[in-house]
């Protein structure tokens, strides 16, 4: 088996699974189906054409840094500006980053692999006006999902995991898995259809379980560089 | 001459008060003095600087006499690191022009200016910026007997960090107190200038935990 990795940040993140109407809520955590839209729009497929091949892929999200929740109220008013536009609450992930692994067979992750680097249609996450920073595509590892989400060094930003000061640090996973299995859950973001006229999500399982990863930035050695004492020889 | 070093345990009573105030500090130092060893001499005065770390808080002091640390071992100390004083003479006499260290200064960087146009005498108000304390230092290295170099990007190589303004009480009065650490290379120019300045201080405050310039070894 092997998966391909990616990092999703940015400045804001928005993966909604769930919202009618105003209220546009987003989860914690990348969604199935927002994933498999980004990989889509990598390849240029259109929301209209079928999106089979993609839905055989697992998925699993691991939580680098959670990020905090925002809420945006939004007012828009009609392209003339006679009349306002219903008022929204929008929400968002700010400043969170999550490591996303993707399995599948080999030649298919190559050409997902190729097409995020030259994707055919802009990349976003989760929402248009949420795009990606730094490195979105981090290779193909041997393993499964559950092995790349456990042996990958911890992704968060560097600032993060310098004030973390512990030698490692327990992640939250979101994995993909078999209907029935011990502690899942079931949530309804799989993407049978994203054509606008009649979109379509299915049923899928998702089991939680923490990882623990090291973290790279830990050092034990606090000392002082600076030693004047250094100079004056031992204690006479 | 001597310099010593002291390990705090902040998790005492008596460091956190000492902490909290240079006044108190100033007092718990001088203590570690009979009353007729705390004035300067010729060769120098008392001088201490804190430098406070994530897990370690350390007490430097350059005195002209040897320091008796025990009451601060037992209000802020640990029993098992009882301080460790060392002569400095031999160092300050090794000193010699073009000699390279690393240094380390936490100082008081002001300008005496007067308040408003009509008053009637000059006070001293403190540097903010990093900019002004960078100038303030480096203004008067060559005083003291030493330049700072430039490194790389053709800046003076001087760092500023552990910024803050002190405000604590003396005698029942308001003191208000703005200190910047210096942390770089310089090259000594005029080694007696140099020993002057280590041993003397640089810039007011002294009496407050300001003015203690060090050396170390480049790393």
């Amino acid at each position: 088996m092997t998966a391909l990795l990616l990092r999703l940040a940015a400045p804001l993140q928005s993966w909604g699974t769930s919202s009618r109407f105003v209220r546009r809520n987003t989860d914690r955590a990348p969604s199935r189906s927002g994933i498999i839209g980004l990989l889509a729009a990598a390849k240029g497929i259109r929301r209209i054409d079928p999106i089979q091949h993609l839905l055989e892929l697992r998925i699993g999200v691991r939580v680098e840094q959670p990020g905090q929740l925002e809420r945006d109220f939004q007012t828009a008013r009609t392209r003339d500006g006679s009349e306002s536009m219903p008022l929204s609450y929008r929400f968002y992930l700010a400043d969170a980053v999550f490591a996303v692994a993707v399995e599948g067979d080999q030649s298919t992750l190559d050409g997902l692999s190729a097409a995020l680097n030259r994707p055919a249609f802009p990349l976003f996450l989760g929402r248009r006006s949420c795009p990606p920073a730094g490195k979105l595509e981090h290779g193909i590892h041997e393993g499964d999902v559950e092995h790349v989400l456990r042996t990958v060094p911890w992704m968060a930003s560097p600032r993060i995991r310098q004030c973390h000061r512990q030698p490692q640090v327990q992640l939250d996973t979101i994995i993909d898995c078999s209907p029935g299995s011990a502690g899942s859950d079931v949530v309804r973001d799989d993407p049978i259809s994203f054509d606008p006229r009649h979109r379509q999500y299915g049923w899928h399982t998702v089991a939680h379980r923490p990882v623990t990863v090291t973290n790279p930035d830990y050092h034990v050695d606090d000392r002082d560089v600076h030693d004047p004492m250094d100079l004056l020889g031992s204690v006479s | 001459m001597h310099l010593t070093r002291f390990q705090i345990n902040p998790a005492r009573r008596g460091a956190r008060e000492l902490l909290a105030s240079p006044h108190r500090m100033h007092g718990a130092v001088l203590a570690a003095f009979p009353p007729d060893r705390r004035d300067a001499t010729t060769d120098g005065r008392v001088l201490w600087r804190l430098d406070q770390r994530a897990h370690q808080t350390t007490l430097y002091i350059v005195s002209p006499h040897e320091p008796e640390l025990t009451h601060l071992v037992e209000a802020a100390g640990w029993a098992a690191a009882p301080g460790d004083t060392r002569p400095y003479a031999p160092l300050l006499h090794r000193l010699t022009a073009g000699d390279m260290w690393a240094f380390r200064l936490t100082a008081n960087p002001v300008r005496s200016t007067r308040k408003t146009d009509d008053a009637t005498r000059s006070q001293r108000f403190g540097h903010v910026t990093v900019k002004q304390q960078t100038t303030w230092l480096l203004d008067r290295a060559n005083g003291h007997g030493f330049t700072i170099p430039e490194g790389t990007g053709k800046e003076p190589d001087v760092a500023v960090h552990s910024r803050r303004t002190w405000r604590f009480q003396r005698q029942g009065k308001a003191v208000t107190l703005a200190t910047a650490t210096f942390e770089g290379r310089l090259e000594i120019t005029d080694p007696d200038a140099f020993r002057h300045a280590l041993a003397h201080g640089i810039g007011p405050a002294k009496g407050y935990g300001c003015g203690l310039l060090t050396i170390a070894r480049m790393t």
